[in-house]
């Protein structure tokens, strides 16, 4: 039935997909899992369609890196796309361009420990009292300001697509995905288009309380 | 042979309800789901005419339950108490009340499956933004399940550790936690962890603090800072498990929501669209199945 209404979203039979307001989805993240990765093409279609939909901004994400590697045959076979550190310095507004970011598990756990050592040396280099218990070192602005300075983007994707036999974000960093709309989409060889456009069709829809 | 004709007429019916969705803009003459719901239980039913069962076996469906696959750790987000309350007519604190019981028969349950741990995300640090009534309430309400079921869990054998940023919590709620912890403290086959004012993100924090304190005593070298060092400074350090196996989510909300955020890499997410306190045994297999179905493809437990 899935398929059946994949593919009927495909051809535009159903209305309600046809126009999407992709305000409340500024930033999309995706992870695909290692088999996944090591066949480009089918990132590259994904990455396709949703410049189609209009997305602005994608994090790929695979444990491994492999995309990371592919960088840059990537952004030569995605039109409009460009790496998001290159989109951030450019001033020319372009509405076509896809901004994309590589991540991989360095920058999940690694990270934070890198961060935290930087956190670690400020504090011991301080003058602070013996009783003092670090409120002024340790707060979440402070280790996102000490992820920026190792390279780290903290930007936190409103919504995940998982593409993989195994419903897990398998690594995506931890610090980002707080408040994080989850979809676990199946495998990166069977995605449909309908798919992906149901799924960001319904996010749009989500509201949160963020717990209050 | 019956399966194989089950999944011919399955094929059948798929094709021909194709033909009426694409043509006739979405009109259907019978209900689809109801005719796939018929499917699958005919053939279900063949299935498991034709084979045994042991004793004690839990079957979900055709599927049976491995106790060598169950999750070591499980842990869940109990989302939807006030929307069930809602839907029932109820007060918001029956909701939570239906909340905690249900809790209580989830853990029991998992235990009785073999599974070591179960945490439970019972209040977050955002839930302080929650109108005050509310708040009291939840407090007492952890609080007098806390203190009516201490007994209960020494008969059972079962520790109870609660976690987060206990500061800001009543002293009588404090003095229940602590007096409950150290009456379990000495089990060591079942663990129930509550999440009371926890955050993911804090949690992290609190780790890299801690490790500062320990540098500045020569504990610990610059140098010795690493994934392995923050996991063991991490809350979670109460238990032998603290990467859960599963987590589940109810109420069809599809977010981590500041819970576990290092510690669920790897795990299996389930997310249910059933309110909490409809959480039940059922629902419970369900999620095991579809966790045990991935294990069994592709044996990923890390």
């Amino acid at each position: 039935f899935e398929a059946i209404e994949s593919y009927a979203i495909t051809l535009g039979l159903n209305k309600k997909y046809g126009s999407i307001d992709l305000e409340k989805l500024r930033c999309l993240a995706v992870v695909v899992d290692i088999e996944a990765a090591q066949d480009v093409a089918n990132v590259v279609e994904l990455l396709q369609w949703l410049t189609t939909i209009g997305v602005k901004q994608v994090g790929l994400f695979d444990s491994q890196g492999l995309l990371k590697k592919s960088k840059d045959l990537i952004l030569e076979t995605v039109p409009g796309s460009m790496l998001l550190e290159e989109i951030e310095k450019d001033v020319t507004p372009d509405g076509k361009r896809i901004a994309l970011e590589f991540i991989s598990s360095s920058d999940n756990k690694e990270a934070v420990m890198k961060a935290a050592n930087i956190l670690l040396q400020r504090y011991l280099k301080s003058s602070h009292p013996e009783d003092d218990k670090g409120e002024d070192f340790f707060t979440e602005s402070h280790l996102n300001d000490a992820l920026r300075v190792v390279g780290e983007n903290v930007h936190v994707p409103d919504l995940l697509l998982v593409y993989g036999p195994i419903r897990s974000h398998l690594g995506f960093p931890a610090w980002r995905l707080r408040y994080t709309e989850i979809v676990h989409m199946g495998t990166l060889k069977y995605m449909r288009y309908g798919s992906l456009l149901k799924a960001i069709h319904k996010f749009t829809g989500v509201h949160q309380n963020y717990g209050t | 042979m019956l399966s194989i004709l089950s999944s011919l007429l399955s094929l059948l019916f798929l094709f021909i309800i194709s033909c009426f969705f694409i043509t006739s803009h979405f009109w259907f003459p019978l209900s689809l789901p109801k005719i796939l719901g018929f499917i699958k239980i005919t053939s279900s039913r063949d299935d498991y005419d034709n084979e045994q069962r042991d004793e004690g076996t839990y079957v979900v469906g055709v599927e049976e339950l491995q106790r060598e696959l169950m999750p070591r750790h499980v842990a869940v987000i109990m989302d939807g108490n006030r929307r069930w309350a809602k839907r029932a007519g109820l007060l918001t604190s029956q909701g939570h009340e239906a909340g905690a019981k249900r809790l209580i028969e989830f853990s029991e349950l998992c235990f009785k499956l073999g599974i070591h741990t179960v945490s439970a995300f019972a209040f977050s640090t955002e839930n302080w933004g929650r109108h005050k009534i509310e708040v009291k309430c939840l407090m007492s309400l952890i609080q007098h399940y806390l203190k009516s079921k201490i007994q209960y869990f020494q008969r059972e054998e079962t520790r109870v550790s609660v976690i987060g940023n206990l500061t800001k919590i009543p002293e009588s709620l404090l003095r229940t936690v602590q007096e409950i912890e150290e009456a379990t403290r000495s089990y060591k086959k079942k663990h129930l962890i509550l999440a009371i004012d926890y955050s993911g993100r804090l949690d992290i924090l609190r780790a890299c603090k801690s490790i500062v304190k320990k540098s500045e005593k020569g504990l610990i070298r610059e140098e010795d800072v690493d994934e392995a060092l923050i996991e063991r400074e991490l809350l979670t350090n109460c238990t032998e498990f603290p990467s859960p196996d599963l987590l589940i989510r109810t109420s069809g909300e599809q977010r981590i929501s500041n819970f576990f955020l290092w510690q669920l890499a790897y795990t299996e997410l389930f997310f249910s669209p059933v309110l909490w306190p409809d959480f039940d045994k059922d629902k419970l297999l369900e999620a095991l199945v579809s966790y045990q179905r991935r294990e069994r493809r592709f044996g990923c437990r890390v």
